[in-house]
């Protein structure tokens, strides 16, 4: 214990190592490994970091990629070689390096030292395959997987401490992944990125927050009971769209049947697509109570049958507290459409949104449809603050039609400010 | 010592008392010191509370870092401020000298007030990042005592620049030449002989000869032998060859052994250690030649051999397979350098290799 200063004035070499761990680690880690020639106390410092990421500005820059390949192959191997102590975090992010030999060697070396936190994300051409031993961290709480192929052997488990799941981009069959997804029972946070055509079954019992984007041709959250958040982007192509036509099931079911803890909802290109599969007015089993802030992105107001999801949501969200949607700037402005009539005689009148303060649509083009929702939800929110409205670039004339028209609906809340936004740069 | 503010009926705040290591004691609102996870703690096991029953600060904070923790205590408490404005409080707080800053980087450890530990950790890496080691050195008062070899020491070398390779070789040479001016002084015993004996029959197997290697023993310099023994000492994990060496008869052994190049397999297995050992010493027996003549050595000649050792390390790098295949098929051509000894020494530095077979004489 010392009260004044260490020897010879020096301020920073007798720190505590924890303290000196996390300037390193707030370091590029060439940088850190450099602190080795400062002085004795300082030659080994970095080498007992526990926290490693590596990326291609561990070695210096050149143009010839097989060069920086093997630069970067030596970098790894000889900190590896030279580091000294327990290692809770490896990360390896390159675009030069791809599918090699040395990786998996790296990932032997990794398996013996408990490592916690794991990212690997390598370069475009030939997909890493994840070798047996990656199945062997068993203290990994948190995976990311970017461009790799998957194939868990026969003996896996799961990974029984993990909490973290990301993967992008990652070959690995339908039923592996729900195996892994399900055998993972801590698992918390599920991200799945690009995969192509998936049906998809997941059972998380404790999972919170689910984000999925890709083409996924069924999704079904089995036994979600603690999901607090979703986001979902869904891309389509031809053969997903047919398949929808043909389906019967309600997806909106499917989806969103089990998720009473549910608080945020986001929904990015054909999700509310998806989600119209299928799908009818009635009350959901348990309302969702938790539900605060929801908010869907192109969305088709020509469609009725999106619509009527987004009104399935906001209907059984009695403390919705913030609604953001966006119109699908495919709209043509045209005046006449399909069921008009139900905004005044299907649409339920006595529906109050208890809670909800802030409404904001963007790229409104001023189809009736929308207009019948907005003024569905001006009539019906005794709290709205806020209903910002954004119309479509693409509406150059009628701007001032549809603010005129906007004006003229009822408000139920005496503080709601109206927002026209213009000129959104 | 801070004095309370003037306590007003209607703003009854409470305080606590904390001690710092120096005894002096300070009086600080309660909201404001439970900021700190240390200070929380000891509230609730029930000290602070009066003057009599301070808490104890742990010694790496005193009054100058704790007056500076509380005023980041007191701006932080506060739950209604934005986010920009506390960006913009940090950014003018960690304005203090560096030895400050390290100071305050500590006291913040140990009251486990992580997110000023974190600032403060950050305006420190700034001072390190992309700066150079004098750079650093000077920022931090920190002594440079590391040698210049140690800093160019082969375990610094993760880049892989060729340059410095060749640096290391320099350098190790002149720290043979520190460490040889040492042994000077202390004698050291005859009994070294047989470690380097062994040592040179592999070369000289190495380089061409069979079997013959016994006879190479003229009386070594003793600054040889000890630096050899200390070279000896420095690779055990990397050759097997040095641990049997430590008696005459083993080291016969040994280099029997690798003499008879028709067993692939067991030469194989020994030629690797014995090149592990190679590479790590050669640069040290480079220059032991040199060493033998003192400096009186020919620039040119000088020049061959550190072509010639470059060329070596890189052949040694190079696949295993094809270097049997030179070994074997070559025997011949090289390694002037490589190997050491002879009793005049002169014959030592011949460029062609021819000298190695002739060594004897």
């Amino acid at each position: 214990m010392h009260t004044e200063l260490p020897s010879e004035e020096d301020y920073i070499s007798d720190l505590p190592q924890s303290i000196v761990e996390t300037i390193l680690t707030k370091l590029p880690l060439r940088d850190a490994v450099r602190t080795s020639i400062l002085s004795s106390k300082w030659r080994y410092k970095w080498a007992a970091l526990t926290q490693l990421e590596f990326d291609d500005k561990c070695v210096s820059g050149t143009y010839d990629r097989t060069l920086a390949e093997t630069n970067l192959v030596n970098f790894v191997t000889r900190f590896l070689f030279l580091h000294d102590g327990p290692i809770h975090r490896f990360s390896l992010s390159t675009a030069y390096l791809q599918s090699s030999p040395d990786v998996d060697q790296w990932l032997l070396f990794l398996s013996r030292k408990d490592v916690k936190d794991l990212v690997l994300e390598l370069g475009e051409g030939e997909w890493f395959r994840a070798p047996s031993c990656l199945f062997a961290f068993k203290k990994l709480v948190r995976l990311e997987l970017v461009r790799c192929e998957l194939d868990p052997p026969l003996s896996f488990k799961g990974f029984l401490n993990l909490k973290h799941l990301n993967l992008q981009q990652v070959l690995i069959a339908p039923d592996t992944v729900e195996n892994l997804i399900s055998s993972c029972t801590l698992l918390e946070s599920l991200t799945l990125s690009y995969f192509d055509s998936l049906e998809l079954t997941i059972r998380a019992p404790n999972l919170k927050y689910l984000i999925l984007e890709g083409e996924f041709k069924d999704i079904c959250l089995e036994n979600t009971p603690m999901l607090v958040a979703i986001s979902v982007a869904m891309y389509m192509t031809d053969d997903i769209a047919e398949h929808f036509g043909q389906s019967s099931s309600c997806n909106f079911d499917k989806f969103l049947g089990g998720v009473p803890s549910l608080q945020r909802l986001i929904g990015h290109i054909y999700f509310t697509k998806y989600m119209s599969i299928g799908n009818t007015l009635r009350k959901t089993p348990t309302p969702y109570r938790q539900l605060k802030v929801i908010e869907l992105y192109q969305v088709s107001f020509e469609d009725m049958k999106e619509i009527m999801v987004v009104l399935r949501l906001i209907l059984n969200a009695p403390n919705l507290q913030e609604l953001q949607i966006s119109g699908s700037s495919n709209s043509s402005s045209a005046s006449e459409a399909p069921d008009l009539d139900f905004w005044e005689k299907e649409c339920p009148r006595d529906c109050t949104f208890e809670r909800l303060k802030m409404v904001k649509m963007t790229d409104m083009s001023g189809v009736p449809h929308e207009m019948g929702f907005i003024k569905l939800l001006l009539g019906n929110s005794p709290v709205l603050e806020i209903m910002s409205i954004t119309p479509s670039v693409y509406v150059t004339e009628g701007r001032l039609n549809l603010l005129i028209e906007l004006l003229r609906f009822r408000r139920a809340s005496a503080e709601a400010e109206l927002i026209f936004v213009q000129d959104q740069v | 010592m801070s004095e309370p503010d003037v306590i007003k009926p209607e703003m009854m705040k409470s305080y606590i008392w904390l001690q710092t290591a120096d005894g002096s004691i300070q009086q600080v609102e309660q909201e404001v010191a439970i900021f700190c996870p240390f200070i929380c703690h000891e509230i609730h096991a029930g000290v602070g509370s009066s003057k009599t029953y301070p808490i104890s600060l742990p010694a790496r904070v005193n009054p100058v870092t704790l007056s500076l923790i509380l005023d980041y205590c007191r701006f932080h408490q506060v739950p209604g401020r934005s986010n920009k404005e506390r960006k913009s409080f940090d950014e003018k707080f960690i304005r203090m000298d560096t030895n400050r800053l390290c100071e305050l980087t500590s006291a913040a450890d140990s009251l486990q007030l992580k997110p000023l530990v974190d600032l403060t950790s950050r305006a420190l890496a700034r001072m390190i990042e992309g700066k150079t080691p004098e750079e650093i050195r000077e920022t931090f008062h920190i002594p440079d005592d590391l040698t210049e070899e140690e800093k160019l020491e082969p375990l610094k070398n993760i880049t892989d620049d060729p340059r410095i390779r060749l640096l290391n070789r320099l350098y190790a040479r002149k720290r043979k030449e520190l460490k040889e001016k040492e042994k000077l002084k202390s004698v050291e015993v005859e009994a070294e002989h047989v470690d380097d004996r062994s040592v040179d029959d592999l070369l000289s197997f190495i380089n061409g000869e069979n079997g013959d290697s016994k006879e190479v023993k003229a009386p070594k310099n003793k600054k040889k032998k000890s630096r050899r023994k200390d070279q000896q000492k420095n690779a055990p994990p990397v050759c097997t060859v040095s641990d049997t060496s430590s008696s005459p008869n083993n080291a016969i052994k040994v280099s029997n052994g690798v003499s008879s190049v028709g067993h692939d397999d067991k030469v194989k297995g020994r030629l690797s250690n014995i090149s592990d050992l190679l590479k790590f010493q050669d640069s040290e027996d480079e220059f032991d030649d040199c060493d033998d003549i003192g400096d009186e050595i020919d620039p040119e000649i000088k020049e061959q051999i550190d072509r010639e050792v470059e060329d070596f390390a890189r052949r040694l790098n190079s696949d295993w397979p094809e270097r049997v295949q030179e070994l074997l098929s070559l025997g011949q051509d090289r390694r002037p350098s490589l190997y050491t000894v002879n009793g005049n020494g002169s014959s030592a530095k011949r460029s062609s290799s021819t000298g190695l077979e002739k060594h004897e004489k």
